[in-house]
């Protein structure tokens, strides 16, 4: 029991939390995964403009100026430059203020020791200089004191107003869930998820059947061979599985060879029948995986009693129905619920082989959208927070249909005593 | 210190041997010993300037980038670079020595890989020195703090970056500040075979008018549909490639929205992007016409293998198509396309019709310092891009990869004006666009590409696209986008 639960706390239930927590944040590429972050910039500036910040403390939020004071002249000391250059600055631009950098620069250049390096120049221009813009600061205590620093006095409302609006890190929020809502394209995803997981597993269930009831029939070298042939697809690397599914659908590939040779004008049949390729290429998977395990549930049922039902007379299909699939049902029910499982969480065979395309979202499945927001965006601004809202939605699904399954099965029934073998 | 060691050196030599030669003499007179205690000393001479350079500090900076094999002067100029600067530091007495340790990206995942796995390491505390971006990341990882703005970092009023295209500095710039320079530029051109061209009575001097006439905006996007037909319906190529598109998602689409009238991407003064349903409309419009209408651009083009559709573009196979500049490397090496200027026109994306303009696409990448750059290795970094950036180094990647180089003086340097390609193909740049440096750009171009794939396959038309892009971006993006 207790590795049980152990195990059942680290791999799911602290994964699902967490998910559940970072779906009620903000957080992407462009706001990170680390903690606070408050800085003033040009953007915060207009920002602060729009949420109605008094206009003089946002003038002085964008103010900057390199002043030669006191504070400026110490740091200066401090650079390790020529004590020539530092005694001239000290006594020529001591006092002095400029509005630029471009504008400092241009006195430093008429100095007579004038510093030469950029690496000086700037770290000059950084002893001097007088501002809150473009400074980062990790603790709101640090953001305070740098205001202070820089003359500014704000009162502590307009302190949370500033701590919020120049904050570019993730933040709390339930906008996730308002967006989900809010798209058009919610429950077209949800349909095609529903869509791709009953058919796909249709045809891997039925065919997985087919397999291992016809393999089961067939002298034992057959079978062993014919079984080999079916797991090519589970066996061979996913990349490579799909592209040749690609080279078989292309408008040069076989397909359209063939079916030209019967005058039908080259396609790109997978663009054409997305739908019908994205089923048949997962279900071959799945169906190699169920048909191992039928294939050894069916060899498993005692030859007496099919022997017995050859004896009175059953023919093959009777025997299928009557004895071989009633005492599959518990192999059934777990390639059932297992498959209906990672269907909807499993993506890899649709990115690689429509990528959810063509078109809005026609073969944009759940756990896809899912990876599409959360880990893979063309131009790389992903989005973790509304990620984790979809993977949230997801989790909700699989656990209801989890449910759902344990008791359509009736799994205290298929647990209990084996009643043939006794 | 190094005059300090030179001066050991220059007069050890003598001092060395004579006393050897003493001790040989009047310690033993064993002409064996006397020998290898000659030797002995040698060898600690030899080994003299070795330890002096072994005192030196290593420095390792680690430069990630996307690049395949015609592209590896992204990094390998980068370690170029550390020679030169390793010299500049020995002259100035100083004890580093600079090891350039590089990772390259490549394949069909590269831009993903490199991305996602740049976010998450330098989160991580980890991750390269520098980083060759898109500048399309600038603001992204700006915003993050992932990386630090280069102008506090290198001179940019200095050479060799005073030379670079003032058209470049606006792209590596974001929120007020210049994070990058950039590592190369290119152009995204429309392109013709001439032999089709003539088939339909293209004279000579007409086609070499076309680029000039095209720029005037005197031969629209409508003129390109209406070729590609010709050309198809003479039977010069199959049908489905009259005009021939790029064959997968990429940046070069949002030409077709710029070209038309209002095609503006981002409000300069808000920093907000924009989006111009009459733009819009044309953009999906014309790729509609070019499967529905003209037939001319196959229905399934899109998502189709990129090595056949090279072979095909490079072998006559297509009439017009767009590509990028780098394609011409591609063409006339792999391909194996001998005579590309007999053969090929190269011109701007010709304008979409009354109120647009003909214009190219640039996407410079860009020489990025990440946050994990401090202390001494931030100048260093910002050495050694100020030195990689030099036109003679930079023009190794341009010729290599067929890009386009950054500076003024670069297109004097022979490599570079030698090649016909990239001297006339530089020209493209002076009419250029750039996509917009915003945060919101990925979930705003996810967006419009949809719309477009749904126009395209006939899914929706391009008023509905256009109008289920609006829906969905309002909804989803809110006052992010001004859409007029």
């Amino acid at each position: 029991m207790l590795p049980a639960s152990v195990t059942v706390t680290l791999f799911f239930v602290i994964p699902v939390m967490m998910t559940f927590v970072f779906s009620f944040t903000t957080m992407s590429s462009d706001t990170g995964i680390l903690g606070n972050r408050y800085i003033v910039t040009k953007a915060t500036i207009l920002d602060l403009t729009e949420h109605g910040i008094d206009a003089a403390l946002v003038r002085q939020l964008g103010h900057k100026v390199f002043r030669f004071n006191d504070a400026g002249l110490a740091k200066i000391r401090e650079i390790g430059l020529d004590s020539s250059l530092v005694k001239e600055i000290e006594e020529k631009l001591s006092g002095d203020e400029f509005a630029s950098e471009k504008a400092l620069f241009a006195a430093l250049k008429q100095l007579i020791n004038r510093p030469r390096s950029f690496k000086h120049r700037k770290a000059i221009s950084k002893s001097v200089v007088n501002t809150i813009t473009n400074q980062e600061f990790r603790t709101a205590a640090a953001f305070r004191a740098g205001l202070v620093a820089n003359g500014i006095k704000v009162d502590d409302a307009t302190f949370g107003q500033l701590l919020d609006l120049t904050n570019t890190s993730w933040r709390w929020t339930t906008d996730n869930y308002v967006e989900l809502l809010a798209s058009d394209f919610t429950f077209k995803i949800l349909a095609n998820t529903a869509f791709y997981v009953f058919f796909t597993l249709l045809f891997n269930v039925g065919f997985a059947l087919v397999l291992a009831l016809a393999t089961f029939y067939m002298p034992s070298g057959q079978s062993k061979f014919f079984r080999a042939v079916w797991l090519i697809p589970r066996i061979s690397p996913s990349v490579i599985y799909v592209m040749l599914w690609k080279w078989f659908t292309f408008d040069s590939g076989f397909m359209s060879y063939f079916l030209g040779s019967l005058g039908v004008e080259p396609e790109n049949w997978l663009n054409e029948f997305p739908w019908t390729f994205v089923i048949i290429v997962n279900g071959f998977v799945g169906a190699s995986m169920g048909m191992i395990i039928f294939a050894s549930a069916v060899l498993a049922i005692p030859a007496d009693v099919l022997r017995a039902a050859e004896v009175d007379g059953a023919y093959p299909m009777q025997q299928v129905r009557r004895i071989i699939l009633p005492l599959m049902a518990w192999p059934i029910l777990f390639i059932t619920s297992y498959q209906t499982l990672s269907l909807l969480t499993s993506f890899e065979y649709i990115l690689l082989l429509t990528d959810g395309g063509p078109g809005f979202f026609t073969t944009e499945t759940w756990a896809l959208n899912a990876y599409h927001t959360a880990l893979s965006n063309y131009f790389g601004n992903l989005r973790y927070g509304f990620g984790a809202t979809l993977a949230v939605v997801l989790v909700f699904f699989g656990v209801a249909l989890s449910l759902l399954y344990l008791r359509l099965f009736d799994f205290k029934k298929l647990v209990a005593e084996p009643l043939i073998e006794n | 210190m190094i005059s300090l060691s030179n001066k050991i050196f220059l007069v050890a030599p003598e001092a060395l041997t004579a006393l050897a030669s003493r001790l040989g003499h009047f310690r033993t007179k064993n002409v064996a010993v006397k020998q290898l205690t000659l030797a002995l000393l040698g060898a600690i001479l030899f080994a003299l300037p070795t330890a002096q350079a072994v005192q030196a500090k290593d420095m390792e900076i680690v430069v990630w980038a996307p690049a395949d094999q015609n592209e590896r002067y992204r990094f390998e100029a980068v370690a170029l670079a550390a020679n030169v600067l390793n010299e500049e530091l020995k002259i100035e007495n100083r004890d580093i020595n600079v090891i350039v340790s590089s990772r390259s990206f490549t394949g069909a995942q590269t831009w993903q890989q490199l991305k996602q796995g740049f976010s998450l390491a330098v989160e991580a505390g980890q991750g390269p020195h520098i980083i060759v971006g898109g500048h399309e990341d600038i603001p992204v990882w700006g915003s993050a703090g992932l990386i630090l703005p280069i102008e506090d970092s290198v001179d940019l009023e200095a050479w060799p970056f005073s030379d670079v295209f003032t058209s470049l500095w606006p792209i590596m710039s974001w929120n007020g500040q210049i994070w990058g320079v950039p590592q190369d530029a290119e152009s995204r051109p429309f392109f013709g075979w001439n032999p089709h061209l003539k088939a339909i009575g293209y004279s000579d001097a007409d086609i070499a008018a076309l680029p000039a006439k095209i720029k005037r905006g005197q031969y629209t996007l409508q003129n390109v549909l209406e070729d590609a037909k010709k050309i198809q319906d003479k039977g010069l190529v199959e049908k489905g490639y009259g005009f021939y598109p790029r064959a997968t998602k990429g940046g070069d689409y949002w030409q077709f929205y710029a070209v038309q009238k209002g095609g503006d991407m981002i409000d300069a003064k808000s920093g907000k992007l924009i989006l111009d349903k009459g733009a819009l409309l044309g953009y999906y419009q014309f790729f509609h016409d070019a499967v529905f209408k003209y037939e001319v651009t196959k229905k399934n083009h899109l998502g189709m293998e990129w090595d056949q559709w090279y072979n095909e573009v490079a072998n006559g196979k297509a009439g017009l198509w767009h590509g990028g500049t780098w394609h011409y490397a591609r063409y006339t090496r792999r391909e194996g396309l001998k005579d590309f200027f007999d053969k090929v026109t190269f011109s701007l994306i010709p304008s979409g019709g009354p109120g647009g303009k003909a214009t190219t696409l640039t996407h410079p990448l860009t020489y990025l310092i990440s946050r994990q750059t401090k202390g001494e290795e931030l100048e260093i970094a910002g050495r050694l891009i100020t030195i990689v950036s030099e036109p003679r180094l930079n023009t190794l990647h341009a010729i290599a990869s067929a890009h386009l180089g950054i500076s003024t003086a670069q297109t004097k340097v022979s490599q570079y004006s030698d090649d016909r390609w990239t001297a006339e193909a530089t020209e493209l740049l002076k009419s250029a666009f750039a996509l917009p440096n915003s945060i919101n750009f990925g979930k705003y171009d996810t967006l419009v590409w949809k719309g477009l794939t749904a126009a395209w396959s006939g899914d929706l038309s391009p008023e509905q696209a256009v109008d289920t892009v609006v829906k969905e971006m309002k909804a989803t993006m809110g006052d992010q986008v001004i859409i007029r």
